[in-house]
């Protein structure tokens, strides 16, 4: 290495990231749904390098989930329709959680329900257990597999409020609502959630979407739709972050097709403060730990000191924001 | 097992072409090559750094030696199309060894029936030596479509059928089976199955009517292969675990292979 580069390539940069009072390590979590309980990945993953793991959605009960087919692949992507199949807030309170106490890092509970009460009752159930890394709860509205399973209250403005002020009576720690991108527009919703009390809010789950077998002339999932992932749905991802941004001062979570740590740039200049990563998982159970290591080369390499530089840092020219752009 | 060692850039030593569009691909792995169990599966992707596809596909363990491990792969999508075009040099990104492996030891048996449709051969060379050096006789039933589309290394007592009759019984490997099981010849068997699904299930009901116990490896869809997707479930009719009489299991954290008569197929 040579002297003139020592100022910049030997002081490490700072890639600490705040939600509210909750200090993240690094920027990089793991999706819901896409990282298990923590435990499936560890012998492929060094978990304690990831800033923070968000927890399979869970609900009161157990659930089994579709029948399969399950999964799909499509161009850079996939579709899934897994149907929150998971242990159920019991199991998950007595078994995973504690095991997730171990490691030196955030966790954040995903809660899945059909109901305002379920969803207080699973919250209130993992409050009482809480373990001291539980940084709080995301609140799956949004998803598109089920027919009872939030996604009539992420569609609605008005009941998204309602079920965060609901929770919000029931928690200090993080209240983050995972939002939907299948609405024609973000904005309000992130401004009801900023109103009801919510600490971030996670743009985006799945975009609703659908392949076909042409042979059987039949659907190649179970449900007949299911929800894309992966980097074909990351420029809608974007475009849903900066909607949000632009409406609402609350703070964000950007997940969509985040593959490589220049994918997570792209997300924190938008105007996401801390990122997820998600179906990238499946492909590389540590993809989590390389986009934090590659985040951290990136700033290395543009001679950013903190990470949190380029949150919100985004320049749009003054006559198109006029403009409504 | 440390995270580092168990996802392995790994460098392809030999590729042989069986058939057209039938490869095997023996590749510098020495985790999978020392680790391995027959019946476990690698997952791998299509091609390092490539976005589309993106997701690995799952192929068994067909042979392993020193530190090298061999996979054989049937061209018939976007994935194996491109994995059958690796050459010798090139690298492949592998995952494993993942899933269980086949269930040798249940004690219900004395005479192992490998049972086999096409490149569900893949895990059987490896099922074969582990059998023979426990002393278990083996009887193998190999069908395909036609007499090129073998893959005998390391097969043993071999009764070959094929569909076009250009080799062996002309037929299915069931029909020449079932002929056995009514002689009764095999002495107290126990069925390795691995094929089609048409294959599968005309196993599952040839040893329900033999009552004999039987093994089924299954190919479901996967994304992960390591449990954390939950996209690869087959049905059974466990009874257990919810009220519809259903639950799923996941082929790739509980099997691949499973006891025929609680797999619905
Ligand atoms: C545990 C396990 C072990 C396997 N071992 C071998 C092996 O040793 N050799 C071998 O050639 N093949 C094996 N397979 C099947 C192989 O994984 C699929 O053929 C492959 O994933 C198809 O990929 P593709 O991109 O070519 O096909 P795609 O273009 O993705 O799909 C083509 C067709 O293949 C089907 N398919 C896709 N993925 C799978 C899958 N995972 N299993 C079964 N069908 C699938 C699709 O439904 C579609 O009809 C195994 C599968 C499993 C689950
Ligand atoms: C197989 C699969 C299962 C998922 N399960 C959940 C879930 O249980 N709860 C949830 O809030 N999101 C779930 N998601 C959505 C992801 O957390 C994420 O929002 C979405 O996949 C987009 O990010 P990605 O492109 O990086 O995967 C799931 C996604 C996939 C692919
Ligand atoms: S392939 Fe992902 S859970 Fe089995």
């Amino acid at each position: 290495m040579s002297q003139s580069s020592k100022n910049i390539s030997t002081v490490a940069p700072d890639l600490r990231s705040r939600i509210g009072n909750v200090e993240f390590k690094n920027p990089v979590l793991v999706a819901s749904g896409t990282f298990g309980y923590g435990a499936e990945a560890k012998d492929y993953c060094d978990i304690e390098q990831l800033g923070g793991i968000v927890t399979k959605s869970v609900s009161w009960k157990p659930r089994v989930g579709n029948h399969p087919h399950r999964i799909v692949e499509t161009p850079s992507g996939m579709l899934n329709s897994i149907g929150l199949a998971n242990v159920g807030v019991h199991t998950f309170v007595k078994e995973k959680l504690p095991y997730l106490a171990k490691f030196d890092t955030k966790i954040i509970a995903n809660i899945a329900a059909s109901s305002m009460e379920e969803y207080r009752d699973v919250l209130e159930l993992i409050e009482q257990n809480a373990v001291e890394n539980l940084a709080g709860y995301e609140i799956n509205v949004s998803c598109p597999n089920v027919k009872d399973g939030g996604l009539s209250f992420g569609t609605s403005v008005e009941r998204t409020e309602e079920l965060t002020a609901l929770l919000r009576q029931s928690t200090d720690r993080l209240l983050i609502i995972k939002l939907t991108p299948n609405v024609t527009s973000v904005a309000p919703f992130a401004q009801a959630c900023e109103r009801a009390g919510a600490d971030a809010i996670s743009l985006i789950n799945t975009v609703v979407g659908m392949a076909v077998d042409i042979y059987n002339r039949e659907p190649r999932l179970s449900t007949v739709t299911g929800g894309v992932s992966g980097p074909a749905v990351k420029p809608i991802a974007l475009a849903k972050v900066y909607d949000a941004r632009k409406a609402s001062a609350i703070p964000i979570i950007g997940i969509g097709g985040i593959i490589t740590a220049e994918d997570a740039v792209e997300f924190l200049i938008v105007g996401s403060s801390v990122i997820q990563v998600g179906t990238a998982n499946f492909v590389h159970p540590d993809a989590g730990v390389r986009v934090a290591k590659g985040l951290e080369e990136f700033l290395r390499a543009q001679g950013i000191a903190h990470v949190t530089e380029l949150v919100n840092s985004l320049k749009v020219r003054a006559e198109l924001k006029a403009a409504g752009w | 097992m440390t995270p580092e060692d168990s996802q392995m850039l790994s460098r392809v030593t030999r590729r042989r072409e069986i058939a057209p569009g039938l490869v095997t691909l023996r590749f510098l792995n020495p985790k999978v090559a020392h680790t391995t169990v027959a019946g476990q599966f690698v997952n791998v992707l299509p091609k390092v750094g490539f976005l589309d596809p993106m997701l690995r596909r799952p192929f068994s363990v067909y042979n392993i030696d020193g530190d090298e491990a061999e996979i054989i792969i049937q061209a018939h999508g976007r994935g194996t199309n491109i994995l059958t075009e690796t050459r010798e040099g090139d690298m492949l990104d592998v995952l494993g060894p993942l899933g269980n492996p086949w269930n040798t030891a249940s004690g219900d048996f004395k005479t192992a029936v490998l049972l086999i449709g096409g490149v569900g051969v893949a895990s059987m060379q490896l099922l074969t030596r582990t059998l023979v050096s426990s002393d278990v006789p083996v009887q193998t039933f190999y069908g395909a479509r036609s007499k090129t589309l073998f893959a005998l290394d390391g097969l043993t007592n071999l009764h070959l059928s094929t569909d076009d009759g250009s080799e062996g019984f002309h037929g299915s490997n069931i029909a020449l089976l079932r002929s056995q099981l009514e002689e009764g010849s095999i002495a107290s068997p126990k069925l390795f199955v691995c094929g089609p699904t048409g294959m599968m299930r005309a196993a599952k009901a040839l040893a329900a009517e033999f009552k004999i116990p039987c093994e089924l490896s299954l190919e479901t869809e996967m994304a992960c292969g390591i449990g954390i997707c939950q996209g690869c479930p087959v049905v059974t009719d466990d009874e257990t675990f919810n009220t519809t009489g259903k639950r799923f299991r996941l082929v790739c954290m509980e099997g691949p292979s499973f006891a025929a008569e609680r797999i619905v197929i």
